[in-house]
């Protein structure tokens, strides 16, 4: 079995763990979602600290930086900004998310509650133009992040591949940090890909510095699609290997 | 059918000073004894920065090193990234015809396009244009062995007139294949008259359709090369014991291995939306298939695994669906001690073997090797 393993230190990264009321929630649907993704590579040895002992690196390891706008939602509209590192949990492509950033406090209160995104505070925007699409987070009044996917070109939603992710949550019934491994559905009516443009990442404001070093850029996309939040179907101990710290909670 | 071997060559981490070469060495060692058993080739693919999975970014070297120490089996050349970032097609014509030379004859030549970020954006190539360019690449390579002088003015590359030396032994020139993950590309060898060399495990019954698709499309093609090369090839694991729980036993050490590492690489279509790669490729097939449902013993179905009699059967099964070739994995991370793939490679060869060769080609088997 590959020997590399994340090393997460996982007191520090606690403090941003949000409370997770049990495993048993419903679906959520988040119709006409809009989704600016950015993968970049990063510096490999210094991110194995940013993942779990639970989680594999990629090879190469690269960061997801994700902006989603909900117009719509049982919260209202809401705008969430994310940055993962990808990894393998097992066999499976998984990103661990180091800090979500959302405007709403009932979406921050919602999203935490029933999936464990490590909430912040923070004004999430996510703006059209015709050359560009712009994701942007202002926490405190200081840009922590903002990115850009350039020369927008059309293409399938059918090319675009979202793999799940993996929040570190404390479950508020025996107050255990555990890891909850979301994987939302989509369906697409439209997509774009373009160049990756990575104008602000302030690693300390996603808990990541100093290891998070962005390297290559591979590629940016964006898309409009109905987004299912499903029911929790595996959590991991955070501690443990995938494969020997897994538990499938539902179907 | 002919059998063969099938190289990535992992190496387990921790890298000592000279894991590498013990790796190597067990390969050639593997190739030795298999050439001498009566195994029909020996491939090696073309990896680049896949950690632990594939140490084989040189294949032209190891197959060299393998023709040295060999007097019959076949070398297969693959798969030969057919993009230019990775390979300039002069460099693969006088390569390959030099490996021919130097290999009595002996040349296989795999094509293919790479199907992950990690080797794709390691030499910085377009995935939207991998496709595009491996098939201008195949149907250049047939008349820069063949034509004494030659130009080419294309859309990823161009020569002026020269004349590429030295030419291949075998004429008019060597078998070409194409690799096989995607669904569809046994369409593209199909057309093009070259081999169906499949990379991923597949079921009976997907390969079944596959072959029949492949062997009716072929009929009409308009070959690449100067000859049809009508041949279908499939990848497999090969783990032989006398006791069969204890060959499923490694075998499924063996394959859960391998797939597990795959696993770990990043795919293209990861990585990087785009048409051109529209599964994951070789990765997922591998790790579902062969780790698919089998019989009580635990056993994948169609996996080379167990005792002589049941890799027969699962074999022959293969043979029934129009396989002409088998080419099997050994190990993986060196999993299975050199002593163990040796062995299993011996009574492969002796108990299994028999039942698919002529009589002429049953002699080497049946002496079991040194």
């Amino acid at each position: 079995m590959p020997p590399r393993f994340g090393n997460l230190d996982l007191k520090t990264f606690a403090n941003f763990a949000s409370t997770i009321g049990g495993f048993k929630t419903s679906e959520l649907v988040l119709k006409g979602a809009r989704i600016l993704e950015i993968h970049n590579e990063i510096d490999d040895d210094p991110a194995d600290a940013l993942i779990p002992r639970t989680m594999h690196p990629a090879i190469p390891a690269y960061a997801i930086i994700n902006v989603m706008h909900a117009p719509e939602s049982p919260v209202g509209p809401f705008s969430i900004a994310e940055v993962r590192i990808a990894g393998r949990t097992g066999v499976r492509p998984r990103g661990f998310v180091l800090r979500s950033y959302c405007g709403s406090e009932a979406a921050r209160k919602e999203l935490s509650s029933r999936w464990g995104f490590p909430m912040a505070p923070g004004e999430v925007s996510l703006t059209l133009r015709h050359d560009r699409v712009v994701g942007k987070v202002v926490a405190g009044g200081v840009t922590v992040l903002e990115v850009e996917l350039v020369d927008r070109d059309a293409i399938s939603g059918a090319d675009i591949q979202y793999i799940a992710s993996m929040h570190l949550a404390r479950n508020s019934e025996d107050g255990k940090l555990v890891l909850v491994q979301v994987d939302p559905e989509y369906t697409f009516s439209k997509a774009e890909r373009g160049k990756p443009r990575i104008v602000t990442l302030d690693a300390a404001a996603f808990g990541a510095a100093p290891h998070l070093r962005l390297m290559n850029p591979i590629m940016a996309s964006y898309a409009t699609a109905d987004m299912t939040l499903p029911r929790l179907r595996y959590i991991c101990n955070p501690e443990l290997p995938a494969m020997q710290g897994t538990t499938k909670i539902a179907a | 059918m002919k059998f063969g071997l099938f190289y990535e060559i992992s190496v387990p981490r921790p890298w000592g000073p000279d894991t590498e070469k013990v790796v190597y060495d067990n390969c050639l060692e593997q190739v030795r004894l298999a050439d001498e058993l009566g195994f029909d080739n020996v491939w090696a693919v073309e990896h680049h920065f896949l950690e632990e999975y594939s140490h084989c970014p040189a294949p032209e070297l190891f197959l060299t090193a393998c023709a040295m120490i060999t007097k019959r089996i076949r070398v297969g050349h693959g798969i030969i990234v057919c993009v230019p970032e990775f390979n300039h097609p002069i460099k693969i014509a006088e390569r390959t015809a030099v490996l021919d030379l130097l290999s009595g004859g002996r040349l296989e030549v795999g094509t293919g396009r790479s199907a992950t970020w990690t080797e794709l954006g390691g030499f910085r190539a377009n995935p939207d244009e991998t496709k595009k360019t491996w098939d201008e690449f195949v149907h250049c390579l047939p008349k820069m062995w063949t034509q004494e002088r030659y130009s080419y003015q294309g859309r990823s590359w161009s020569m002026p007139q020269r004349t590429i030396v030295p030419k291949p032994l075998q004429k008019p020139h060597p078998p070409m294949w194409v690799a096989v993950t995607s669904p569809g590309t046994e369409i593209d060898a199909a057309e093009r008259g070259m081999g169906s060399l499949g990379l991923t495990f597949g079921g009976f019954a997907e390969q079944d359709e596959k072959v029949k698709r492949y062997r009716k499309i072929i009929r009409n093609c308009e070959p690449v090369g100067s000859f049809v090369n009508e041949a279908v090839s499939t990848v497999n694991f090969l783990y032989c014991h006398e006791d069969d729980a204890e060959g499923v036993k490694i075998g499924k050490r063996l394959t859960g291995t391998f797939n597990y590492l795959a696993a770990q690489l990043l795919a293209a279509r990861e990585a990087y939306p785009t048409k051109s790669y529209p599964s994951l490729g070789l990765l997922p097939s591998l790790r579902h298939d062969a780790a698919g449902p089998g019989d009580e013993s635990g056993a994948p179905e169609g996996i080379a695994m167990g005792n002589p009699a049941r890799i027969t059967r699962e074999l022959k099964k293969w043979e029934s669906v129009g396989v002409d070739r088998v080419n099997f994995l050994l190990n993986a991370l060196e999993t299975v001690p050199q002593e163990k793939v040796l062995a299993s490679l011996r009574l492969f060869a002796k108990e299994v073997m028999p039942h698919f060769q002529s009589k002429g080609d049953a002699a080497a088997a049946a002496a079991g090797g040194r």
